[in-house]
């Protein structure tokens, strides 16, 4: 039967990308994250769904060390990407970032041109030569961030100028210029209406092809439409990852099913 | 499947209704079969006339079934077993539906059979046979109500005693219409009555199938007796 599934739902391999063990997270003493072990596969959507609290942003922070930022927070347990351990003191966090990209929930362009809000992050990673290099990496990154048509006549016009769903856009733009593997995103598309939204989702599948994307959301059915692994947390547990279609249609354990089906949980 | 509720009471309500409506119909439908049976067996048009009228408020049903669920996927977009409770409603009312329509068949082709000379044994032997059909039917909707794949398990395992009841009279028919020419037209009404009756335990099968995989989000395997091969032999007469 698992020939028959629909074409798009297929992953395309099994190459683990990121993969956590035993990863506790502490903020103070409050233990935010419980022996969570999850393999993240490559070139794969893998969605984080949970109750608010639950863990989900603070984990998905873990896998570029944004969480670094945060004084009292500690991470413990193993992260590694393509076999290597991202906490291992030789990493450089700045160029770790540079490789796993994110996109924020609420669209942040930085106050720059359309141009420069592209250009930032491959000029300061010395990605290009010269000017000519950089047009290049501009416009190869405004069209897999599917606005390059709408913004091409306006590059010198401010990022802040465009519409949310357009922000968004160019925010996904920005955080693929520097060539990234693994795609973060923190609730990418709360802040859209459904035609950014639908816009978003499609940009995130054609990503796919590309990247390991890994994406936070409250919408249930954005996980089950764009995702091919869902992993539902809870109270900091990670309490079920698997097949997208799977956990949607006979999830295995009973706290995802009272969440997925709007239950008290 | 959960027994805690929605936070959001009115979707309760909801999959409730559908579910109520399916346990209406079954009630229904298991009294047509009945009735059908008890009609042919008695020779009583009356009874067989209301099977026939009864049928209509089936088929009704079934389209407010088809409606609500439809409005319910559409409005509230149900997922793991909620979503396996509107599936499974609209199947089992699908069948539902037919078992109505085979004991309407039943009913009609009691008002031809009272015309003719009865068929010795040939009617009781199709009561007790709807009789068994019924009691599958009854099985498979409470184990549908509560949830409860090892009852329907049983009702998959019991058709076996169905086919075989049909083979016996498919066997007997024959060997009727084989002594006396006479009797061709009366038994082949009386073989499709029990053909239909063996495929309304295929419904009722069908409805069990749907309780295993409602509650345990995967359709059973295939692993019943199957029946002989009676009706695929071929008779050489004399």
């Amino acid at each position: 039967m698992n020939d028959m599934r629909m074409v798009e739902r297929e992953v395309d391999t099994k190459e683990v990308k990121i993969s956590a063990r035993d990863c506790q997270v502490y903020y103070g003493d409050n233990h935010a994250i419980k022996d969570v072990n999850v393999d993240i596969e490559d070139k794969t959507v893998t969605a984080f769904i949970g109750p608010s609290g639950c863990g989900k942003s603070t984990f998905l922070r873990c896998l570029n060390r944004m969480n670094d930022t945060i004084d009292i927070c500690r991470v413990e347990g193993q992260i590694k990407l393509d076999g290597e351990d991202i906490y291992d003191p030789a990493v450089d966090p700045v160029q770790l970032r540079a490789k796993v990209g994110m996109v924020f929930q609420k669209p942040n362009p930085f106050p720059k041109s359309i141009y420069d809000n592209i250009a930032y992050g491959p000029r300061i990673h010395g990605l290009a030569k010269n000017k000519a290099d950089l047009d290049v990496i501009v416009e190869k990154s405004l069209r897999r961030g599917a606005i390059w048509d709408e913004v091409k006549d306006r590059l010198d016009k401010p990022g802040t100028g465009l519409s949310g769903g357009q922000q968004q856009r160019l925010c996904i733009a920005r955080a693929v210029a520097t060539e990234p593997e693994v795609l973060l995103m923190d609730e990418p598309c709360s802040a859209l209406d459904p035609i950014a939204t639908a816009q978003v989702e499609e940009l995130i599948d054609e990503l796919r092809g590309r990247y390991s994307v890994v994406i936070v959301t409250h919408s249930m059915q954005q996980a089950a439409r764009v995702s091919q692994k869902t992993a539902f947390f809870h109270l900091g547990n990670l309490v079920e990852f698997g097949e997208t279609g799977q956990i949607f249609t006979n999830p295995q354990d009973p706290r995802t099913e009272s969440y997925i089906t709007g239950r008290i949980g | 499947m959960p027994d805690r509720e929605h936070i959001v009471t009115s979707y309760d309500r909801d999959l409730e209704t559908i579910q109520a409506m399916i346990m209406k119909m079954g009630g229904l439908v298991e009294a047509a079969i009945l009735d059908s049976a008890n009609s042919l067996e008695r020779r009583d048009e009356e009874l067989a006339e209301r099977v026939r009228l009864g049928d209509k408020a089936i088929d009704e049903l079934e389209e407010r079934v088809n409606e609500e669920c439809a409005r319910l996927l559409a409005l509230r977009q149900p997922i793991a077993s909620d979503l396996r409770t509107v599936l499974t409603v609209m199947k089992i009312s699908a069948n539902l539906e037919r078992v109505g329509d085979y004991a309407k068949n039943l009913a009609k082709r009691t008002s031809v059979l009272v015309q003719m000379n009865p068929i010795e044994g040939a009617s009781s032997a199709i009561r007790r046979m709807a009789k068994t059909v019924e009691g599958m039917m009854k099985d498979a909707l409470d184990a549908y109500i509560q949830r409860d794949p090892e009852l329907a398990q049983d009702v998959r395992m019991r058709d076996h005693e169905v086919d075989q009841m049909y083979n016996a009279l498919f066997r007997q028919f024959l060997t009727y219409m084989m002594e006396d020419p006479r009797n061709i037209t009366a038994c082949m009404h009386l073989h499709f009555i029990a053909k239909n009756i063996e495929r309304m335990g295929d419904h009722v099968t069908s409805i069990a199938e749907q309780v295993i995989y409602l509650s345990t989000g995967e359709m059973p395997e295939d692993n019943r007796p199957k029946g002989d091969s009676t009706p695929y032999e071929t008779v050489e007469l004399d």
